[in-house]
Order: C-alpha cells, then sequence, then structure tokens
C-alpha cells in the first residue's frame, strides 16, 4: 500500500540526510515537491504514480544535494573534511595544541624551576602574556598569515609585554590591577587580528570573531568544570591510598590544564564548527531571555527598595564587568543570527537586553560622576567611568539601529557593521587603561 | 526549438528579477511561469532555479519569507528589493545592447 505522506518525508529525510540543505531551503524544496505531485494528481494520475514522476522531475537526491552544497558555502568544508589532506592537517593542529600547551604551562612555572619568586602582582598583570601569544601563534600558522602582519601581532605582544615590566607600582596598587583586568581583552583583541587572518578589517570577520569569542567562553567554562571534576576526583582516590596530591593538584595540575583548557577550546571552537553551528543560536535563545528576566528583575527592585549598588566602589567595575557580559550576550545573539532571517521576537527581546543595559548604565554613569564629585579622582573611578561612557555609546547606536531594523528601514548588515566597527574603539580605550593609565596616575 | 543551456543561464538573473517585479513568487509557481511565458520552450530545472534564488538573496537583490498557503503549508515567497529592481534595469539595458548587436550584424548581412 502506497503512503504518500511517509514518502514524502522519508524523501525528505534522505536530503536532510546528505547534509547541504538548510531546514529552509528543506521546506522550501518539499513545498515543491507537493505542488508538483497536486497538479500531477489533479490531471488524474495516482497519488503514487504522482509521487514517482514529481520525485523524478526534481532530480535525483545526489544531484540536487550537490547543488545546494554550492550555494551554502558556510558548510563546503563538510565536503572538504572528507579529503584525506585535511585529516592529516587535523593532526598536526592536535600536535600543535598539547605542544602549545605544554609550553604556556612551563613559561608559567619556569620563574619557580629556576629559584626566582615573583609576587602576586607579576602574575596578576601578566598571565595573559603568557597563554595568548601561543593562541595568536597557532592561529597565524593554521590561517597562513602573510610575515608582516604575523611581526606586527607578535610585536605588539613583545611591547605590551616590555612596557608592563617596566612599570613600577606602588601602593595601593590601582593602575597594575587596572592592567591586569584590561591588558587581557585588550590582548585578546589583538589574538582576534590572528584569528580572523589577514581580513581583519572585514565586517563578517569580526562578526565570526565575536561569535567566536562566545563559544569560546562556553566550551571554555565546560571544559573548565571538566578540569575541576578531575582535579576533586584525582586527589579523592589517591588520599584513599594514602597519597596527598593536593600540591601536584595544586601547582601543576591545575596550571597546566588552564593553559591546555585555553588551547583545547581554541582548537575546538574552529575544527568542530559543525557541533557548534547548530548549537549556538539554541544556546543565544535559551540565554537571552533567562538576562533580561534577570535584569529586569534586578532593575525593579534597585528601583523601589531605593538602594543604589554604587554605594561601595568595588562594585563599580564589578559592575561594568556585568554589563560587558550583558553586551557580550547581546553580540553573541547576533552573531549567531542568520543575516537573512526575517525579524522575529528574538530580535525584540534582544533589544530590550540592550535598553536594559543602557538604563543601568546611565545609572551606574551618574553614581560615578556623582563619586568623582565627592570623593576625587582615582584611577578606579577613571577607569570605570570610560568604560560607561564608550559602552554607553556603543548601546545607544545599538538601540538606533536596532529600531531602524525593525522598521525595515536598513538590513540587520548595516547594524552588524556598525558594531563590528566599534571594536576598534573598544581596543583603543583597553589599551589606553592598561598602559597610559599607569604613566597618568603615576604607577599608584 | 529548445533554447540551450548557455543562454538559460545567462538569462535566469533578469528573467527572475522580472518576474519577481510582478509580483512576489515561490519556486514552484516561478518555474510554471517560465515554461508557459515561453510556449514550454525554456524549461527551468528545480537544481538550475534555487540555487539562482539563494545567490541573488545573498546579493540583497531579493529577499524571502515564510507565507502559509491556500492549502495550509509553510510556502517560501521572495520579494524583489530595491536593490534589485536597481539590477533589472541595468541587466535590460545589457540585453538591449546585445539584442541590438545582433540584430544590426544581421541586418547589414542581408543588405
Amino acid at each position: 500500500m502506497f503512503e504518500l505522506e511517509s514518502s514524502i518525508r522519508s524523501w525528505t529525510d534522505l536530503l536532510r540526510e546528505k547534509g547541504n540543505c538548510t531546514e529552509s531551503d528543506l521546506l522550501e524544496l518539499e513545498d515543491h515537491l507537493r505542488d508538483e505531485i497536486e497538479d500531477l494528481m489533479s490531471a488524474g494520475l495516482t497519488e503514487e504514480e504522482s509521487f514517482l514522476i514529481s520525485v523524478k522531475r526534481m532530480g535525483n537526491v545526489n544531484a540536487i544535494s550537490n547543488e545546494y552544497s554550492k550555494i551554502n558555502s558556510a558548510n563546503l568544508w563538510k565536503y572538504l573534511m572528507m579529503d584525506s589532506k585535511i585529516y592529516s592537517k587535523n593532526h598536526h593542529q592536535i600536535i600543535l595544541v598539547i605542544l602549545f600547551s605544554l609550553i604556556a604551562g612551563t613559561l608559567f612555572k619556569l620563574p619557580e624551576f629556576l629559584g626566582f619568586s615573583f609576587d602576586e602582582l607579576f602574575f596578576i598583570k601578566n598571565f595573559s602574556l603568557f597563554i595568548l601569544p601561543f593562541v595568536s601563534i597557532f592561529f597565524i600558522l593554521k590561517q597562513k598569515i602573510k610575515y608582516k602582519i604575523s611581526f606586527i601581532i607578535l610585536g605588539i605582544f613583545l611591547i605590551s609585554a616590555i612596557i608592563i615590566n617596566i612599570y613600577p607600582s606602588y601602593s595601593p596598587y590601582h593602575t597594575v590591577i587596572l592592567t591586569g583586568i584590561h591588558l587581557p581583552i585588550f590582548l585578546w583583541l589583538i589574538t582576534g587580528i590572528a584569528y580572523t587572518g589577514s581580513k581583519w578589517n572585514e565586517n563578517k570577520e569580526r562578526m565570526n570573531f565575536i561569535r567566536f569569542t562566545g563559544e569560546s567562553f562556553i566550551y571554555g567554562v565546560l571544559i573548565t568544570c571538566g578540569l575541576g571534576v578531575l582535579s576533586v576526583f584525582i586527589m579523592f582516590i589517591f588520599s584513599a591510598i594514602g597519597v596527598d596530591l593536593e600540591s601536584f593538584v595544586s601547582n601543576y595540575l591545575i596550571i597546566y590544564g588552564m593553559c591546555g583548557v585555553v588551547m583545547i577550546t581554541m582548537y575546538l571552537v574552529e575544527a568542530k564548527k559543525s557541533i557548534v553551528e547548530n548549537f549556538a543560536p539554541i544556546l543565544a535563545k535559551i540565554f537571552s531571555p533567562l538576562f533580561l528576566i534577570t535584569m529586569i528583575i534586578f532593575l525593579i527592585i534597585m528601583i523601589f527598595s531605593g538602594k543604589s549598588p554604587f554605594i561601595d566602589r568595588n562594585f563599580l567595575i564589578g559592575f561594568d564587568l556585568m554589563l560587558v557580559l550583558i553586551l557580550g550576550l547581546v553580540l553573541y545573539v547576533i552573531s549567531a543570527r542568520n543575516l537573512h532571517e526575517r525579524k522575529n521576537i528574538f530580535d525584540y527581546l534582544n533589544l530590550a537586553l540592550i535598553i536594559t543595559a543602557l538604563i543601568i548604565d546611565i545609572v551606574a554613569l551618574t553614581a560615578i560622576l556623582d563619586r568623582l564629585q565627592n570623593f576625587g579622582v582615582t584611577p578606579n573611578k577613571v577607569a570605570a567611568l570610560g568604560e560607561n561612557i564608550v559602552l554607553l555609546v556603543n548601546l545607544v547606536i545599538l538601540v538606533w539601529q536596532y529600531v531602524r531594523f525593525l522598521s525595515n528601514k536598513i538590513d540587520f548588515k548595516v547594524l552588524e557593521k556598525y558594531q563590528t566597527s566599534y571594536l576598534t574603539i573598544y581596543a583603543i580605550w583597553l589599551g589606553v587603561v592598561a598602559f597610559v593609565f599607569p604613566l597618568i596616575f603615576r604607577f599608584n | 526549438m529548445h533554447i540551450s543551456k548557455d543562454l538559460i543561464a545567462a538569462s535566469a538573473t533578469p528573467l527572475l528579477l522580472a518576474i519577481l517585479k510582478e509580483q512576489d513568487s515561490y519556486g514552484y509557481e516561478i518555474i510554471k511561469k517560465v515554461k508557459k511565458l515561453s510556449n514550454n520552450e525554456m524549461v527551468w530545472t528545480e537544481g538550475m532555479l534555487y540555487p539562482v534564488l539563494h545567490r541573488l538573496e545573498d546579493q540583497q537583490l531579493i529577499e524571502s519569507y515564510l507565507k502559509i498557503s491556500d492549502k495550509g503549508r509553510k510556502r517560501k515567497y521572495y520579494h524583489i528589493k530595491k536593490a534589485g529592481l536597481e539590477e533589472l534595469n541595468k541587466q535590460i539595458k545589457q540585453w538591449n545592447i546585445v539584442h541590438a548587436i545582433i540584430n544590426d550584424t544581421l541586418n547589414n548581412k542581408q543588405k
């Protein structure tokens, strides 16, 4: 007995298995097949005959699938993976990942091995320099970046390292800690140049880097949790047989492990794009409503209880980090968005998230200005002020572009372009805080 | 008389844009329309049409949206954008030039 529905479904499934069509392509093709079948049936053919002829007319599944693979170039790599050369390249990269993790971990331990002792401040300001140069080298090798740009990237790392270590630092060490917070993010953006290859100025590549950053963050947290479980497990089973491994775990496993986590995360997010590609939009859609609810409740309670979270100065920088996190989520949602997607509920959610962030930012700004007036100028406050202004401008631009997009005035592409261009402003500001602030505030 | 593959490929973009200029449409309807307009002499295949549609979408000349059809199915419609109309004008001019050149050459021969 011929079942038309199940036959159509298995035809679609067959196409889906080939993996070159997106769900929207499949919907389109299935609709086409159904139209064809209906026309034939109204001409007097039976269901089975109509189905067979329609399928035949649509061409064989392989041919359609191949045609689609040419358009969906984002999927092209799946074909490339079939190439054995790519596999050996993969091995090559895994070896690099392991090697770089070991070198980075050893660099961390090197001062100790050689008998030098450094205080915590040294590690606070330098920690990103132990690992990010290797991430950059990894991408430089992977993307086969031209010598000139490679030298510039590595040069920036070298100069950063020299500058911040030449700078002295005096109590209460505010500028050093500011450098410690801002330098890693600055260097991460520099790593972005290596990630995007020589096309760092292109809108699309920068968007890709934002997506990559978000995914690295999520993967990094997951793998770190795994590492934590492993550490506890190791200590537990060895203590059961009377071996105390606590110092080994905290001195070696954690340090080498964290270097490994960073390198492996970078590798995984890049190499396993297929998993991530399907994962990113879902993650974005789960977390943006959750964040929105949290922020709205926070705002409501803040207003009604009359408690400003900015009375305590320690919260100032903390709040900026939270705003950065929200902005990061907003950007991640934007980057996970399909350019051709029509506007949907998640665009409105994202806009709402941006507006709440904007409100919080304004509250924070007024609090900082207030503190600056009443308690005088400190590096922390000026840094927080600058950060809030940079964020404010970004959020205002986003709101404005989103409203224009939602009222059909511009393409989503334009919004993306504004946002990716703005990354340069961040890099400049981060660089200023990391390198110029210590000079202005006399290394205090 | 069947039209050659090369000519079909070359004329695909202007013809598609022209069809969409008239009204929004979807793949199956477009194929039927082309067949009718050409008195069955030009038959587009699905394997050719959809890649072209998606390429034009990538180039921001057209955009797509989902609409529920009268049969209750989701259907992907295409709509021409402003850039698409401009591109269509350009392509029509090009066609006219080619067309004129061919005509002139033939006419000269006959003289």
